[in-house]
Order: structure tokens, then sequence, then C-alpha cells
């Protein structure tokens, strides 16, 4: 009699245990998908990739037979690989007789050898290409010359490597040996990367002209803008698209949080306190809004201070313009002739000339060295580095989120952005290593926005505000009184059956 | 000509009828009207253009850079945006300003004109990305505007532009309402952004969010449209921004560090001595006679500070460069400190430039005058209300009433938009007429023709509906549009949080269809009447969480009784074993007695009532005893039972469950 009980008891306890809580499990659970966390792991602890830059160094010398050229080449290409403070990169030396005509170019510096009589060796980069000239006596002796252009070449790629360590120190990613030189290159090198936006595919420029008055009301923007700006535009376009739109706002006034300007009467001058420049820009009231589209905005200002605010400079440098880090340019301009109501293309000659040189340390170019041409193709390098760095951070931390936030969701679009960032970045990482920079630099920005998109996933956030102790509360109404005699009938039937046991025995 | 002239006010008359200015030009304009002595009319008018290929180019001058950029992101070509708060008082002020096309329902209103192509969703794509722009431009929630809020109106609009089309470019005018929203300072502010001046100089100084928003009614639109001439010369795009605002001078004209109304000073008080008790101590206050004296500086709060000649003044074309017009009898005074005045030919308007002077602050004072100022103001095309009729939570019927005081016939477009959760019946639409002189109210009204319907259903939860009927309104009578609808019941979630309130009913939009002759197009007028509040049936809100208690009540409480039921043995009371507690209990029963002394009678009483409700419970178990006297274990519990009882006699029925031990 007593087992038709159990039997009773073991069937409700079954149904509750094979089919209501897994339903109940299966209903209010969170969908978590797979995500490679080996892989993630890997990539943010710096295991998944080794920097490393090869560059391929072209000879020419026309003068030069093709035996002693490449016998040059080698002696170079040996120099420079012995170097230790270069040792990011790996360098690779090729010979060829004929100028290079095709536009299509396989290398990363060519040096030009041409013979001068009775000259030491002396060397010049190109303001545009990415030649260097060397020129030198032929009689001179072939290691010394070797020796010359591998201490040329060093000097070329010198602020690169420096600026590369920088990036990769502090890093999983680091060589281990610290090679930044001085403390004082680091702060330059820390300004410069504070100052620099962020890496994008697209940034808009947007010239305002801001009149304190109601003139000058008008500028003669564009033809300056095609004289000054678009030259430089067109090389950096090879790595960000750039729109432009310029505006003319009239009465600017002054932020009331600054002091503004003071006249100083031993100068009849207008000066403007170095505390003041951080405010100068009046956010409030300035219809500086960022462009609509992706990518962030870089704002230039021509400030016209009104005739009775003029001549208007800094105070104690006497300048006239200054770079907002990651915004953009001021330029005050205090024009000649005052009740003139258009800017001509030549009064604004200077002002481009300051935004110009404002926007490649916007956008991050280096300084040095000279050439145009190799300092783009050092951004190129840089940038791919860098957003392999910050993508494989990203990753880091999305695999230490889930790993700590076991209630958020994990939608499928997550381990799909995942799987794409770590193949872009495999991708990245080859063609760094195999010196197609430039391509590094495209896989890696993909990399980068969809890690990005991954960890910013929106629908991650909104299972937060659901957590276990919230499920508990809304269920223990109907759990609770259900659980209590289904648990107390099974105690006691247990209990009762030791005891028949115990009776028994 | 002359009512004309009036009635079109002289900016946009002059803007529409000649678009052409070669260089990017702009101007601004105030046009004031003393309505009926007691409310000034003042309308502002800004307007902007630039050349297509500026625009292009991404050179801004005077048309606003922010502006310009939304525009080409979305692809729109004509962009009409308004902001309206307040009602039009037709009875007492007349026609409404610029033929109401300047004007928008109570809340945001905005139409436009987006490029068609790549079909229906990139369009819906570049309105998404257009109002979701102009909402965080205007601070207003104009991203509220989704499918359920927009809709394509066939008749109600044209284009004001003149593109010139290239092959293949198709525009698709889709138009968005936001009933609920509340217009305030906040889009005030990024208005005068958008102008060159910024309300620092010229007449946009005088725009000052404590007035205009203090006003009883006041509207502010901003249309951007292409101009093309007929000639070969280059496109223009014009933005023109205008705010029209009704002040009630009393009220704006108070010192603003003292709001509060008081009396005036007794010495103020003109008393008339026509009274027979008037004397050295009484004193009744003469009915103020003719209009009322006002300044521009007290009645914006400030004087016109400065101008805004922006444009390069040809000499040649110096003529029509004046700021302020205003409407007043040729006979009443009218001081204006540093400003040009002139009179218009007609000695209606006069008109007033500003000084060029930067910091120079002009005003225009008018003295009281004993003459009644009020001229007669144009009469409106129409005259329309709009109500909600029936009651209950269920169903509802909509009632507009369209009077047309003219003498001759108008034909009309009326376009209502309504959210899914209205969902009119569209059999029951009736559109009868009756005569304005009839006095027989129980006369039959006639039907009138519907020459046009455009109907679009509504999709629960995607797509308004829409409502555009074309039809005349015979001269001198009312019609009365009426049609059922049933209301519908929303999701949980779909209420706002002031769910009581009811949801807002965007205005229904009535075209006049050219009521000035000779002016083709232009001489259209619109007319919208007030937004209605639908009330919902709104449920409890702490509903759901209700909801999960007592279904898990009763869940828990029928699957215990049932399990009980299943795996519990009845037995009779006296065979419950007793428990370690009985014991106790009675014990501390005993003790209690013995503390008590002479009421130990008490606690046997009790005793002896638990007992008898035991018993009675014990007879439902009776069925049971069977099985438990089969069990064996009854002897025990039977020896024990009297104890038991003692100790547990509070509830039968507790008594025999507890027995099963």
């Amino acid at each position: 009699m007593g087992w038709t009980r159990r039997w009773i008891i073991i069937a409700f306890w079954v149904v509750v245990a094979c089919l209501g809580l897994p339903y109940w499990i299966w209903t209010t659970s969170i969908h978590r998908s797979h995500l490679p966390l080996g892989m993630m792991n890997s990539w943010a602890e710096g295991k998944a990739c080794q920097m490393s830059y090869p560059l391929h160094i072209r000879l020419s010398a026309p003068d030069l037979g093709e035996q002693a050229g490449s016998l040059l080449a080698e002696g170079v290409m040996r120099r420079m690989n012995e170097l230790t403070d270069l040792q990011l990169y790996t360098f690779k030396l090729s010979y060829n007789d004929s100028l290079p005509t095709s536009t299509e170019r396989d290398w990363d510096l060519l040096v030009l050898l041409s013979e001068e009589q009775n000259t030491n060796p002396e060397a010049s980069l190109r303001s545009w290409a990415p030649v260097l000239d060397v020129r030198y006596d032929p009689n001179s002796d072939t290691n010394t010359l070797a020796t010359f252009i591998s201490q040329e070449v060093r000097t070329v790629f010198e602020y690169e490597h420096e600026s590369l360590t920088y990036l990769l120190n502090d890093t999983p990613y680091a060589t281990g040996k610290d090679t930044t030189s001085s403390l004082e290159g680091k702060t330059r090198l820390d300004a410069r990367t504070t100052r620099a936006f962020k890496y994008a595919s697209m940034y808009h420029l947007t010239f305002s002209l801001f009149t304190s008055s109601a003139s000058p009301s008008s500028w003669d923007v564009d033809e300056a803008l095609n004289k000054y700006i678009t030259p430089l535009l067109q090389p950096l376009s090879k790595i960000s698209k750039f729109t432009i739109n310029t505006q003319v706002q009239l009465h600017a006034s002054f932020s009331p949080s600054i002091a503004g300007p003071m006249h100083d009467a031993t100068s009849g001058k207008w000066l403007l306190q170095k505390t003041d420049l951080s405010g100068f820009v009046n956010a409030a009231e300035w219809p500086l809004s960022p462009s609509i589209g992706a990518g962030p905005t870089i704002n230039f200002v021509l400030y016209v201070p009104s005739v009775e605010q003029s001549p208007l400079e800094i105070a104690e440098t006497g300048g006239t313009s200054w770079l907002v880090p990651q915004w953009g340019g001021v330029q005050i301009l205090n024009p000649s002739d005052m009740q003139s109501a258009t800017l001509s293309a030549g009064d604004l000659e200077q002002v481009m000339l300051t935004f110009a040189d404002h926007l490649t340390a916007l956008v991050g170019l280096p300084p040095s060295p000279q050439s145009l041409a190799l300092r783009l193709s050092s951004l190129t390098r840089e940038r791919a580095t860098s957003l392999i760095l910050s993508a494989s951070s990203t990753l880091g931390a999305l695999a230490r989120l889930t790993l700590k936030l076991t209630s958020i969701s994990i939608p499928d679009s997550v381990a799909k952005s995942v799987d794409e960032t770590i193949a872009r970045l495999d991708q990245a990482c080859l063609d760094l290593r195999e010196g197609r920079f430039d391509s590094a630099l495209s896989n890696a920005r993909i990399a980068n926005d969809e890690a990005e998109r991954a960890f910013f996933e929106p629908s991650m956030v909104g299972q937060v505000y659901f957590p276990d102790e919230h499920k508990v509360a809304v269920y223990v109404p109907l759990l609770g009184p259900m659980a209590v005699p289904l648990v107390m009938a099974a105690l006691k039937e247990l209990r009762k059956l030791r005891a028949a046991k115990l009776k028994s025995a | 000509m002359k009512l004309s002239f009036l009635l079109a006010l002289p900016t946009t008359l002059l803007t529409l009828l000649t678009p052409t200015l070669a260089s990017p030009e702009y101007n601004e304009h105030l046009h004031l009207i003393p309505l009926s002595n007691e409310y000034l009319y003042a309308g502002f008018n800004f307007t902007s253009t630039t050349s297509q290929s500026a625009y292009r180019a991404n050179n801004y001058r005077y048309f606003p850079r922010s502006l310009g950029q939304i525009l080409q992101y979305s692809r729109a070509s004509e962009l009409h945006l308004r902001f309206a708060l307040g009602r039009w008082d037709e009875e007492t002020w007349g026609a409404r300003p610029r033929h109401g096309r300047r004007e928008g329902g109570t809340g945001v209103e905005l139409w436009a004109w987006i490029d068609a192509e790549g079909g229906t969703e990139a369009v819906e794509e570049r309105w998404s990305a257009l109002v979701n722009s102009l909402s965080g431009l205007f601070c207003a929630s104009l991203n509220f505007i989704d499918g359920t809020k927009t809709i394509r109106p066939v008749l109600s609009f044209d284009s004001e532009g003149t593109s010139r089309s290239t092959a293949g470019s198709k525009q698709l005018l889709l138009h968005g309402t936001l009933a609920n929203e509340v217009v305030c300072t906040e889009n005030l502010t990024p208005f005068l952004k958008l102008l060159p001046c910024k309300g620092k100089a010229g007449i946009s100084s005088l725009l000052d969010g404590h007035k205009v928003f203090d006003a009883n009614w006041q509207t502010m639109s901003i249309d951007v449209r292409p101009i093309c001439p007929a000639s070969d010369a280059e496109c223009m795009i014009e933005v023109q921004q205008t705010a029209d605002v009704v002040l009630d001078l009393e009220r704006s004209m108070r010192p603003r560090d003292d709001p509060i109304p008081r009396p005036q000073p007794i010495a103020e008080i003109e008393c008339d001595e026509g009274k027979h008790y008037h004397g050295g101590d009484t004193c009744y206050p003469k009915r103020k006679q003719g209009a009322k004296r006002w300044s521009l500086s007290k009645v914006f709060g400030s004087p016109v500070i400065g101008s805004c000649h922006l444009s390069e003044r040809n000499d040649g074309e110096a003529e029509e460069k004046w700021d302020i017009s205003l409407e007043v009898p040729s006979e009443h005074i009218v001081e204006a400190s540093a400003m040009q005045d002139s009179l218009t030919s007609d000695d209606q308007i006069r008109l007033y430039r500003l000084s060029e002077s930067r910091t120079q602050r002009s005003d225009l004072s008018l003295p009281h005058q004993y003459e009644s100022g009020s001229r007669l103001r144009p009469q409106p095309a129409l005259y329309a209300t709009r109500q909600i009729t029936g009651h209950g939570q269920e169903r509802g019927g909509m009632h507009a009433v369209l009077r047309n005081p003219h003498p001759y016939a108008q034909q009309i477009i009326y376009l209502e938009t309504l959210p899914w959760f209205l969902r009119p019946y569209m059999h029951t639409l009736k559109v009868n007429h009756r005569f304005n002189s009839t006095e027989d109210k129980s006369a039959r009204p006639v039907d009138v023709f519907l020459e046009k319907i455009f109907y679009t259903p509504a999709i629960d939860r995607s797509r308004a509906t829409k409502v555009e009927v074309m039809f005349t309104i015979p001269p001198e009578s009312t019609v009365e549009l009426t049609y059922d609808f049933e209301k519908a019941v929303l999701r949980y979630t779909e209420y706002p949080p002031d769910a009581n309130r009811g949801f807002d009913i965007a205005a229904a939009v009535i075209r006049v269809l050219g009521s000035i002759k000779g002016l083709g197009r232009e001489g259209d007028s619109y007319i919208r009447t007030t937004s209605l509040l639908l009330p919902l049936p709104t449920p409890d809100f702490s509903m759901p969480y209700n909801v999960i208690i007592l279904t898990s009540t009763v869940i828990a409480l029928g699957f215990g009784s049932i399990f009980n039921l299943l795996v519990r043995r009845f037995v009779l009371v006296e065979e419950i074993p007793k428990g370690p507690l009985a014991g106790l209990v009675a014990r501390v029963k005993v003790g209690l007695g013995k503390l008590r002394g002479g009421k130990g009678e008490w606690a046997e009483g009790a005793g002896g009532a638990g007992g008898a409700g035991g018993a009675g419970g014990a007879g439902s178990a009776n069925r049971a005893h069977e099985d438990a006297a089969a069990d064996g274990e009854a002897r025990r519990a039977g020896q024990t039972g009297v104890n038991g009882r003692v100790g547990e006699g509070k509830d039968g029925l507790t008594n025999v469950e507890r027995k099963d031990r």
C-alpha cells in the first residue's frame, strides 16, 4: 500500500525534474552565442601576431655597374640589418639599374646614386617622392659608401621606429626591450598622439569664418582651398577620404567663461591670455555642430576681430594661431583693410598654410622625415599598428566582459563580428609581415570597426537590467508554494523508508 | 487691388513673385498689425538665398550650414517645418497672416520632398534620417515622427519651389505631424542660431523666448525651396524663416521684474466724471477709448539693436529696403526713434529702415490714440472647427464644421492624419451642408458631392490613416463632415507615462483653392483646425504584477490540494500521534492556568471547544479511516489521541492533516 504513495510522489518528481525545470530554464535563459575566447585572449595578449615591418629599399645607380651595384646593395643590407636600434624592421635591398618608370611601385624607398667628382658623399630627400638622392665621389671606397648610405637610410626611418616602439610600449606586443631613447622624445610622441584624431576612413573638414561684427561677411574660400588645401588632401586621400564644407558666421561673441582680450596700451594691441585659449571657441553659441555621416569633423576656425578690438594677439608669444587637440585649429586674422567686406584668396594664403599645417598634425602625420610620401607611408604603418593594437585590446575587453557578466546575452551578431575581427586581424598581421601596408591598414580598420561594433552591441546592455535576482523575485510566488509540499512529501517518504528498513533489519 | 495688397504681406508677395536674385542675399522684415486694440500681430520674416553651386559645394554663407548638410544628406529638395502653439482667433482677428501658408497645427508639422531614387525603402530611410537630424538641430522630439505619424498627401500640398527637373529624378512628398510636442524656448534658440545675425542685431534681437512663448498664438516656420529662373540663370536655394506671434499688449507690457498685475495708483486713473456719484473721494474708472499705448521696447522687452543689413546695396535698387512695416490708419501718431520712415503710396502701411550703426537702439512707440484704431480685418476664407463626439471607451465620432462666409462657392481639400488606434469607419463618412441663413434647424441638410477622396487605411502599429477629401462649399453655407470611429486597445507598453491625459490627434489641414483670383496656385490659403484630445481606455498599470501574484497563488493552491489529496492519509482525530510540540503546548497551558488561578476554567473551556472542532473535522476524515486502520500504526496514534486533542485542539482540520506521520 505504501508503494502507491511512493509511486505518486516519484511520478511528481519525475515530471518536475524532467519536464518542468528544463522547460522553465529554457524559457528564462539568455541566449549566449559561443565566442572564440581562446583566440580573443591570444590576440589581447599579443601572442597571435608578431609585429615586424619588412622594408624594401631599392638601390639605383646608373653609373655603377650591375655587379658593383649588387655588391653595394648587399653591403648596405648587411649593415642595416645589423643595426640594433631598428630591430622592428627587416630591410631588403635590391639593386636595379634602370630607373623606375611605372607608376606602380613595390619599394618603400628608392636610393638614387649619382656621381659627382671630388665631393664628400651627401644625401637629400625629395620632398614629394620617396626618393633619397645620394651624390658620391666615384673614386670613393664601396665600404665607406655603403656605411654612408646605411647611415642615411637609418636617419630616414629612425623617427618612425621610435614612434612605433612608443606605440607598442606597454602593450603585450612590446618587443621586451624599451628602446625609446629619452624622456623628451617620449613627451614629444605623447603630445603627437594626443593631438591627432583617432584614425577614421573619412574626415569632414569644416572651415568657418567667424566675424565678431558684420564684416567681413564673405571670403574667397573656394579659390584659397583649391590653392592651398587640395594639394595636401590629394596624397592624404590614400589613407582617409575628406569632405570639405565652409561657412560664414557673423556676430560671433566670446563665451562668458573667458576673460576676453585685454587692451595693452604700450603696444596698442589687444592681447588674449593663454588661459583663455581653451575657452576661446564658444561652443554654446558658435554653430560648429559636427557634420552628418560617419567620421569625425575637423574644425578650422578663422576669427576676425572687430575694428575696435584689433589687432588681436596672444599675450607673451604674439602668435595668432593655435591647435586644439582632436578638435581643430584656430587662427586669428587681423586684416590690413578692416573695412573690406570680402577676404580675398591672397588674404587667406597665410591662414590656409597654417590650417594645412594644423591638418597634418591633426591627422597624425609624423613630422619627420622631410619627404611627404615617406611620412605618408610611415603614417600608414603607424595607423595599421595602432588599429591592430586597439582591435585586439577590444577583443580582450569583450572576452573579460562576457566572462564576468554571466547574465548578459551574447547575440549571434556579436559572435559574427568577433569572427570577422579575428579573420581581419589575421589578414592584417600577414599583410604587415609581408610588406603590404596599405592592405594591412584597410584590414585593420575593418577589424577595429567590427570589434567596436561587437563591444558596443546595444542588445547586450539591455539584459543587464534583468539579473537573476529579478527572475527569482518574479517566480518565487509560483515556485515556492509548489515546491514546499513536494519537498515535504519527499522528505517524509524518505524518512519512512529509512524507518521501515531499520525495522526490517 | 487694395484688398489683395493688404492680404498678402509685402515680403511674402515679393519673394514669391520675384525669386531671382543673382548673389547670395539676405533680407529680413518685421510686419506689425495692431489687432482689435488689445492684440498686436508681429510677423518676422528672414529670407536668405544661396546659389545652387555653392550649396552643392558645401560653401555656406547666409544659408545655415547645419540645415544645408541635413538636407543634402537626406536628399530633400524642399522642406517645410512648422512649430505652433496657441489658437488664432478668427472671429476677432480675421484672416490668418500669409494666407496660413506659414503656419502649422499645434505642435510640430513637417513635410518635405525627398528624392525618390531607390524605391520606397530608400525614401523612408532618408525621411528617418531627416527627422532624426532635425530633431537634434531643433531640440524637438521630431524623431518620434515614424511610420505611424507619416502620410503621403496627394492633393493638399504643392511644391513651392521651381526646380529644373532632370529626366528620371522623382520627388516624393512625405508629411509628418507631432501634435503632442510642446513648442518652447529650446526650439527658438536653434531657430535664431540659423540666422546670420543670430538675434544679436536687427529685428531678430526682438525675439525673446519669454515674450514669444507668452503670446496667445505663435508659429515658427522654416521653408527651404529651390528657385530656378525661367532663363538659363543659375538656380538658387532659398531658406525662409518666419516667426508670427499675436501678443496680448497688456500682458506683454508688464514689467519683467514685477509681473503680477496690480491696481494702478489712483493718481493715474482717469475718472468718469459723468457719473452722478463722482466726487473728490470716489472715482469710477473711465473705460479706455481707442487704441492702447504701446512701444516695441515695452512689448518685446528690448528695443531693436542695430541692424542686419548684409546684402551689398546697389544704389540703383535701393527701394524696398525697409526693415519694419506697420499697418495703422494714416491719422495715427507713430514716434520712431533712430529710424528712417516712409509711407506707402496708399498711406496704409508705414515703412521703417533701421540705421546702419551696429549698436544703435531703435524703437517705435504709439501713444494712446482716441480714434479707434482697429481697421476692419479681412475675413478669413473659412471658419473651421472640429470636435470628437460620442461617449464611452469603445466608439466615437469626428465632427468638423466648415462655414463659408463668402457669397461665392469655394473648393477645398480636407486632410486628416489619424493615428492607427483611431479606426475610422469610412462608410459612415457624411458631408452635408446647410445655408447660413436657414432659420429652420429641422430642415434636412443637403449632401455635398465629394469630388475626390484619397484614403489610406492604417496598419496597426506601422502606418497612419490618411483621409483626403475634395469638395466644394456652396456660398454662405455651413458644411458638416462627420464619420464614426472605433478606439483600439493599446498594448501595455504602448501607453505614454501620462496615459490618462489622452492622445493628441493632429490638426486637420484645410486647403482653400484659389480664393484670390489671378494669383493661381499661390492664391491658395490654408486653415488648420485645433488638435484634438482622444481619451483611450487605460488599464491599471500595476496589473502585470498583480496577475503574476494572483495566478501563482491560484496555481499553487490547486496544485497543493490535488497533491495532498493524492499523497496524504486521512485518519481520525483520536488516532493522531502525540507530537513533541503538543506536550510543550499542554504544559504551557497548564502553567498558564495555574498562574491565573481562578481563571483555570478558561483554559479547560478553550480545550473543550477545540475538541468539538476537532470532532467535526474528524467526520470528514472518516472515509480515510479504513486506510489508516489498516496501516497498523493507527493503534499507536489512537493511544495518544486524547493528549493531542488537548494540545492542538485549535482547529480540527489541521489536526487531521497533521496526523499522518
